[in-house]
């Protein structure tokens, strides 16, 4: 029997009451339980940080020439926390409702939808990653002589279809970590790790052995990065991506998101399924 | 029915034991802390793939800057070296700081304050342990690191080289003991001040980039972050022609200095706790 059919009349409206008590629940976990003080350190000085050492490098090495390559490197190592935010705060709303607060089995049994719960309680998280955006483009203009021309009717199209394809595969990873054990929160590091490193986050991936080029083409990460560097800065990254029409990389992006996005949200129902039948909603691994 | 009344303060007090059986008590709690990381060296090979493949996807991105840049190939080796230290300030802060943290939301650390060893053999066992187990992770980030971004090392004085590595690793376990106390104290900020504890300590460390290029500020990390001074003096014998901060000499001193003061801020901070721990009643407490 589906457990769905004794629950009649589920509209929008209550999917909506769950997604806005959930984005509460979410805010309260991540920020209203922290000290305001440490928490704003904490939002701050993570994203900076990680920004401040890719500075260091290139001053290091560069002495302050190819101001384009530092431009690259502050764009991509801001938008960077987008990537992170989204995966971690979707893996980790999860495994933290499962393990630590074991709730999730209550949520599920709700007549309800798992899924904008799901959404709304990794919001915080996302906005926080937001705020670290914001923050690291701030000082990298401010401090770093970053020059951003923002081009709004290339940039907020290429920003949402990005956000929405790395949503997409935050809920990939979701319903894939719902399946493992204790390992299940390293992937989100890993993965976010392993794009990162074949995106052109930080470097252009010409300097990447030539087997990883089709993993980093096929990835709508690098199409989304690349955008939003020309919706940001006006141009692309240096080498092989810079060379490609801002028409194409937008239509790269779109067609990368419309192959994730349903993938992902196949393979997140077929994960709730098996987690359902196999018991896997109130396992707890004492991680 | 005979009534048990007692003055002392503590399981250990009230345990009346002789030297000798305290002694043996300590070292069964050491060995007992330390014995799930070392065997979890085999046991748990997924934790094997993911702290060598996490450190290794951080120096490779490093790497991989520094060759967009055109830097020379010896900043190649600084991100190698600097992953594989990555994976030891991960443990401190992870495997130690936040430990009490993870063992009360657990349950077990209810269980050690009524034991009567002291919580610093605990600490000392979870040192050991975490110290084997990330020892091979962090061979395994140098060894693959090397090979794949062909590192050479001119490594002059080995046994200077293994000597500034155990100093160094000291002070940093010392530093994670007396974290451990405080991130307790400080409750559910744990994950944060983990989370905090990471880039931010990766930049002031000197992690990926030699640590003189942050100018003045690498003289407060010579006082205070261990990470950095071990790495700045690792970095002077492991290759040649490396200007450090300060001559291995004066790190090597400062390292020493450190590991005293960590692990005697750690006693001190710990018997803080055992105190607060006995009179509030909920510090060890889950959920709170």
């Amino acid at each position: 029997m589906n457990d769905r059919a004794a629950v009649r009349g589920m509209t929008l409206a209550d999917s909506w009451r769950s997604f806005r008590t959930a984005i509460s629940l979410g805010w309260a976990i991540e920020a209203n339980w922290s000290d305001p003080f440490l928490f704003a350190v904490y939002t701050m000085a993570k994203p900076l940080a990680a920004a401040g050492i890719l500075v260091v490098m290139f001053q290091v090495i560069s002495g302050g020439q190819n101001p384009e390559f530092l431009q690259f490197l502050v764009v991509g190592s801001a938008l960077w926390n987008v990537v992170f935010g989204v995966m971690a705060g979707l893996v980790q709303s999860i495994l933290e409702d499962r393990e630590r607060y074991r709730m999730i089995k209550y949520v599920v049994v709700t007549p309800t939808s798992l899924f904008p719960f799901l959404l709304g309680r990794s919001l915080a998280r996302v906005v926080t990653a937001f705020v670290a955006v914001v923050l690291t483009l701030a000082v990298g203009v401010v401090f770093l002589g970053v020059d951003l021309q923002p081009n709004l009717l290339y940039l907020v199209p290429a920003m949402v279809i990005g956000v929405l394809s790395v949503i997409g595969l935050g809920i990939f990873m979701a319903g894939w970590c719902l399946q493992l054990r204790q390992e299940a929160w390293h992937y989100p590091e890993a993965i976010a790790g392993a794009l990162y490193l074949v995106s052109g986050a930080i470097f252009p991936i010409d300097v990447l052995p030539s087997w990883l080029h089709p993993i980093a083409y096929a990835s709508p990460t690098t199409w989304w990065l690349e955008a939003s560097r020309r919706g940001l800065l006006g141009h692309g990254s240096p080498g092989l991506l810079g060379g490609i029409s801002d028409g194409m990389v937008m239509l790269f992006l779109v067609i990368s998101t419309a192959i994730v996005i349903p993938l992902s949200l196949a393979a997140f129902a077929w994960f709730m399924k098996r987690a359902r039948q196999a018991g896997l909603l109130d396992m707890v691994t004492g991680s | 029915m005979t009534r048990y009344r007692t003055m002392a303060t503590n399981p250990r007090e009230a345990a009346e034991w002789s030297t000798g059986r305290v002694i043996r008590s300590n070292l069964r709690a050491i060995v007992g802390r330390a014995y799930p990381r070392v065997i979890g060296l085999t046991r748990e090979k997924s934790w094997l793939f993911f702290e060598i493949v996490l450190p290794f996807l951080a120096v490779s991105a490093f790497v991989f800057v520094y060759r967009a840049l055109g830097a020379p190939e010896e900043f190649v080796g600084f991100v190698v070296l600097g992953g594989a230290m990555t994976a030891f300030w991960l443990n401190v802060v992870w495997m130690m700081a936040a430990q009490f943290y993870w063992e009360k939301d657990q349950g077990n650390l209810e269980l050690y304050f009524t034991a009567p060893m002291h919580l610093m053999s605990v600490l000392a066992g979870m040192a050991i342990g975490g110290l084997v187990l990330t020892s091979s992770r962090a061979l395994a980030v140098i060894g693959i690191g090397s090979l794949v971004y062909g590192v050479t090392y001119q490594v002059q004085d080995p046994l200077a080289l293994a000597g500034v590595f155990f100093l160094t690793m000291i002070p940093l376990y010392g530093m994670g003991m007396l974290f451990a106390s405080l991130f307790l104290l400080w409750g559910r900020e744990a994950y944060h001040l983990a989370e905090l504890l990471q880039e931010p300590i990766y930049f002031l460390g000197g992690v990926n980039f030699p640590l003189r290029a942050i100018g003045p500020v690498a003289g407060v990390v010579m006082a205070t972050l261990p990470l950095g001074v071990g790495l700045d003096a690792l970095r002077q014998l492991a290759f040649e022609n490396v200007e450090g901060i300060l001559p291995v000499g004066i790190e090597t001193i400062i390292l020493a200095v450190m590991g005293v003061v960590f692990l005697v801020a750690a006693r001190l901070a710990l018997g803080y706790l055992e105190t607060l721990a006995r009179r509030e009643g909920r510090l060890t407490l889950r959920w709170q």
